[in-house]
């Protein structure tokens, strides 16, 4: 699937999917070459598709910039994207502020450089409300399929949701202690004892603050506050730090982290509220050089293949039923309850309240 | 033994016979055409190299919005950052700079004037090994830190505990002198690096004409050696404290869980951690920073105007260094000490963590090369060695001819102007490391379509020539001060051209700091971060790219790996240049 074997660990995890995915993939094909060798009569939409497609191939090139940074998940699904349509794909990583800036000043200065940018829906709002550096969204004949609360009113393409939970490590939680709920945090048993990846500002922890004031209310937040939580914004090496008997406990913690860390002994926790969210799409970018690749792209995004690739490695799929035949543990996270994520239009409001309680 | 006069100079510009021509010429008086050609190249260089982006950054601050969108000129973001609270930010990020800066000098002065100036024993390897920690990412230091010294179950604090028996830990590197002294890591490699030539290149004669005047090692030591170093001290000290102000990764490791805020941090958060990335507010923050970091240049420039500090003549001497007797086993421990906690702890824990498949899991079960595996195969990561070694390569040595340049002009010339390119070069190292990155982007995104620098991996090269600028001219001023005039004058009289004497006199004594200047530079790109993630293109990716991308999926295994890899490097290219300097020297 892919050259690189860095990855190779990954694919191992995945195997299973992977090869629901290739046999998913063969049997599109294959139905496709049918349906194509029999001349039956497509509709006027398919057909519009089908130039969309054949436009896509001539353009043979897609630039995308990605704000998710080192997923070896991207090039797994650029690599199936060329392998379905033979269009090559360039990808660049920036964390999220950089890779907006960049396409800001490369769109005013007049260099389309990019066509797709795969971000979250807070970003999608800042890019196409104060850059205005998005086109509208295509009809594609996936966007059609997805669950209705992902299509959304920005223009992204919505793709996968990324679960957030609580961590513990399981050396110094006993099992009958351990947190079920985020209500369980602001027990004053854990005080001291919690790390938390930072509230006050725009990442995990401010995902958690804005979900839990507005469900569980200000007085549980306020109480989580005085738990002397310790704070970090280091995702990765603070669940090392937890794993290694720093905290007893991590949170908000990426779920989709657990397989990374098998071995440790760590938990990963599915609140019983439900996993705090982020949710993650592409968008059309402005004058995008390949127009036709990018929308290809966007609806291979949110297609069977990716679809099962992201739901194998724990994401929340947007496209219904493709858990089926996962392994328990990675499924349980992949169908968790989404509890809430955040509003970008309260942001300012809400980080001052953050800053406010979390001094 | 006093700082003299330097009449030599003086004499030459009294004399000068005056220029007649325009105000142009006059403006550089006292030089031929190609001088003046040369002297406005030369501006026309760094101007586009340092002042068009930081005018990219002013404009940034004084306007509502970035460059290339609508809004208005205002002043809001200067108002924004006249706060009490961040008065408070900025004195505690004054008080940790100066709190690094001062004992990380010291301390480097000590190892410089051991390892160049005394008998003890193994100095040349110990050279190399005590600057180790200076070239590995910042943030594997911190990891193997984090391990070795947290309050909880830290290495150090659970030996601490089992030699005592009692339950308290000895070291918490989350607080401020966790913050300290992560900052010294690198600080004290670096003078070291800055300095140790400096200290070589002295005529001993002066020392021991010290001694002889029956000066003790200690006045000697102070009266003499440390200020015929002022150059470079104050270069050094300097360099460093700015470094200081603008350090990130370490406040932002060890002093968020403590609660301790510097100014960058808040200019970090105003980029990537608000709702909006709010630049004006960084921009100017980072101008306010830079215009209280330039009346500390203003400040060495009156220290050292008018002196001379030349102690490289045409006398031929013989670098000796000083016996210590028995003392020098006690040099040489002490190096040792240094060279245990800085380098072995550390870098220990990154080697013995690359093996096994977790760090801080060291069971047999455990045990893996996958870590090396992973990285030997993947083809990113060789792309991005090949990119790597070709900008540093191009970029350092650029980088110090330039340096070298400017240095030549700004110390040995009374040409008009010197004043300007020296200020100039400076710049770059005023401005925190993440805003300039932007001003990059501005800048050479926003040039016309038909100059192809966005994009292109000559983007990536010129920011870094720009970045590594204000140390090669350090490091090369620092070299001039020493040399003596009448080495130049010689040679001329002799006959030789001033190209040839540029050559013979001026490069080949100058070297060994061209040397570790260039290592410096080249170790400064395969690390830059801020600016490569902003200048970057597909297939133009840098080391520090693919080491920020593994990082940010939690492979911290494989980042020590090509850590630990580009020490080896260094092993290799300190090794190189020091046999080159042993050469040379005995040469002399």
């Amino acid at each position: 699937m892919t050259t690189n074997t860095s990855m190779s660990s990954f694919i191992q995890k995945t195997s299973a999917i992977q090869k629901w995915s290739r046999r998913f993939f063969m049997a599109a094909a294959g139905s496709l070459a049918i349906s194509a060798a029999a001349g039956l009569p497509a509709f006027a939409q398919d057909a519009e598709w089908q130039k969309v497609v054949e436009a896509g191939k001539k353009e043979g090139k897609l630039i995308l910039y990605t704000a998710l940074v080192g997923q070896p998940s991207t090039k797994q699904i650029a690599a199936a994207f060329t392998k379905e349509y033979g269009i090559e794909v360039e990808i660049l990583e920036a964390r999220a502020s950089e890779i907006r800036e960049r396409v800001r000043v490369e769109q005013a200065a007049g260099r389309f450089a990019a066509d797709v940018m795969f971000t979250s829906e807070g970003q999608t709002m800042l890019y196409d409300k104060e850059d205005k550096s998005v086109d509208p969204l295509p009809v594609t004949p996936n966007s059609q399929k997805i669950g209705d609360k992902f299509k959304l009113k920005v223009p992204m393409a919505s793709v996968m949701t990324i679960p957030y939970g609580i961590m513990i490590n399981t050396g110094l939680v006993k099992p009958a202690d351990e947190p079920k709920s985020w209500k369980d945090i602001a027990d004053p048993k854990w005080q001291g004892k919690i790390l938390s990846d930072d509230p006050r500002a725009i990442g995990a922890g401010y995902l958690w603050f804005f979900s839990t004031y507005d469900k569980i209310g200000e007085d549980y937040v306020k109480k989580v506050a005085t738990q002397k939580l310790v704070f970090t914004r280091d995702q990765r090496e603070s669940q090392r730090r937890t794993a290694r008997g720093e905290y007893s406990i991590y949170m908000p913690v990426i779920m989709t982290d657990f397989s990374d860390l098998k071995g440790l002994p760590v938990k990963f926790i599915i609140p019983e509220e439900g996993v705090p969210y982020v949710l993650y799409g592409n968008v059309m970018l402005k004058k995008a050089p390949h127009p036709n690749a990018a929308k290809l792209y966007l609806d291979f995004m949110q297609g069977p293949v990716v679809q099962k690739i992201y739901a194998g490695l724990g994401y929340g799929p947007v496209l219904p039923g493709m858990t089926d035949g996962l392994p328990a543990d990675v499924k349980a996270i992949s169908e968790a309850k989404l509890y809430g994520t955040t509003d970008t239009t309260r942001q300012n409001e809400m980080l001052a309240k953050s800053k406010d309680i979390f001094k | 033994m006093t700082i003299i006069h330097n009449r030599p100079l003086d004499d030459i510009a009294e004399t000068a016979p005056t220029i007649a021509g325009n105000a142009f010429t006059r403006a550089f008086s006292g030089g031929s055409l190609w001088r003046l050609i040369g002297m406005l190249v030369l501006i026309l260089i760094l101007g586009f190299l340092t002042i068009y982006p930081l005018a990219m950054l002013l404009y940034g601050s004084l306007h509502s919005t970035p460059p290339g969108m609508a809004g208005e000129f205002n002043l809001n973001g200067y108002r924004s950052i006249m706060t009490t609270q961040n008065l408070i930010v900025l004195a505690n990020t004054v008080g940790i700079s100066l709190a690094k800066t001062i004992p990380s000098l010291t301390i480097a002065v000590f190892l410089a004037w051991i390892v160049a100036r005394t008998d003890t024993p193994f100095r040349g390897t110990l050279e190399v090994l005590i600057t180790l920690p200076f070239f590995i990412p910042p943030i594997l230091t911190a990891m193997a830190w984090g391990m070795l010294a947290n309050p909880q179950v830290g290495v150090i604090n659970m030996v601490w505990r089992w030699l005592t028996g009692g339950t308290d830990s000895l070291v918490n590197i989350y607080s401020y002198g966790g913050v300290i002294w992560h900052m010294c890591q690198y600080s004290i490699p670096f003078l070291f690096l800055f300095m140790v030539d400096a200290f070589r290149a002295m005529d001993p004669s002066l020392e021991e004409s010290s001694r002889m005047c029956g000066a003790s090692r200690w006045t000697t030591f102070r009266k003499i050696t440390l200020l015929l170093m002022l150059p470079v001290l104050t270069s050094s000290f300097m360099l460093s404290f700015i470094k200081g102000i603008e350090t990130f990764e370490s406040a932002l490791f060890f002093g968020l869980p403590a609660g301790i805020k510097v100014i960058t941090t808040d200019i970090y958060e105003s980029i990537n951690h608000r709702a909006t990335p709010d630049y004006q507010y960084a921009t100017s923050l980072s101008f306010a920073i830079m215009g209280l970091m330039f009346l500390l240049v203003i400040w060495q420039w009156w220290m050292l105007r008018g002196k001379s500090f030349q102690t490289v003549t045409g006398k031929g001497f013989r670098p000796s260094v000083m016996e210590l007797g028995p003392w020098r086993w006690v040099t040489f421990a002490f190096c040792v000490l240094f060279f245990f906690i800085t380098v072995v702890l550390p870098i220990g824990q990154l080697m013995l963590g690359s093996f096994f498949r977790f760090f801080g899991f060291y069971t047999y079960d455990m045990l893996t090369l996958e870590h090396y595996r992973n990285v030997f195969a993947n083809s990113e990561f060789w792309r991005a060695v090949r990119n790597t070694m070709v900008l540093g390569l191009l970029g350092a040595t650029a980088t110090m001819a330039l340096g070298a340049v400017v240095a030549y002009i700004s110390v040995r010339t009374r040409w008009r102007g010197r004043n300007l390119i020296d200020s100039m070069a400076w710049l770059p190292w005023m401005m925190p490391g993440m805003v300039l990155g932007v001003g990059f982007l501005w800048a050479f995104a926003m040039l016309p379509g038909p100059i192809p620098i966005y994009g292109t991996i000559w983007a990536l090269l010129l920011a870094y020539i720009a970045l590594g600028t204000p140390v090669s001219v350090r490091v090369m001023t620092g070299a001039y001060h020493q040399l003596s005039y009448d080495l130049e004058e010689c040679s001329r009289v002799h006959g030789a051209t001033w190209v040839q004497t540029m050559w013979r006199i001026m490069v080949a004594l100058a070297w060994p700091a061209f040397a570790v200047g260039w290592v410096l530079t080249f170790f400064g790109i395969m690390r830059e971060l801020s600016a490569s993630i902003l200048l970057y293109s597909v297939g133009s990716e840098t080391l520090a790219v693919v080491l920020m991308k593994l990082w940010a999926n939690g492979n911290a295994e494989q980042v020590s790996v090509i850590g630990l890899m580009m020490m080896l490097l260094v092993i290799v290219f300190r090794w190189v240049q020091l046999s080159f300097i042993k050469a040379r020297i005995s040469k002399l």
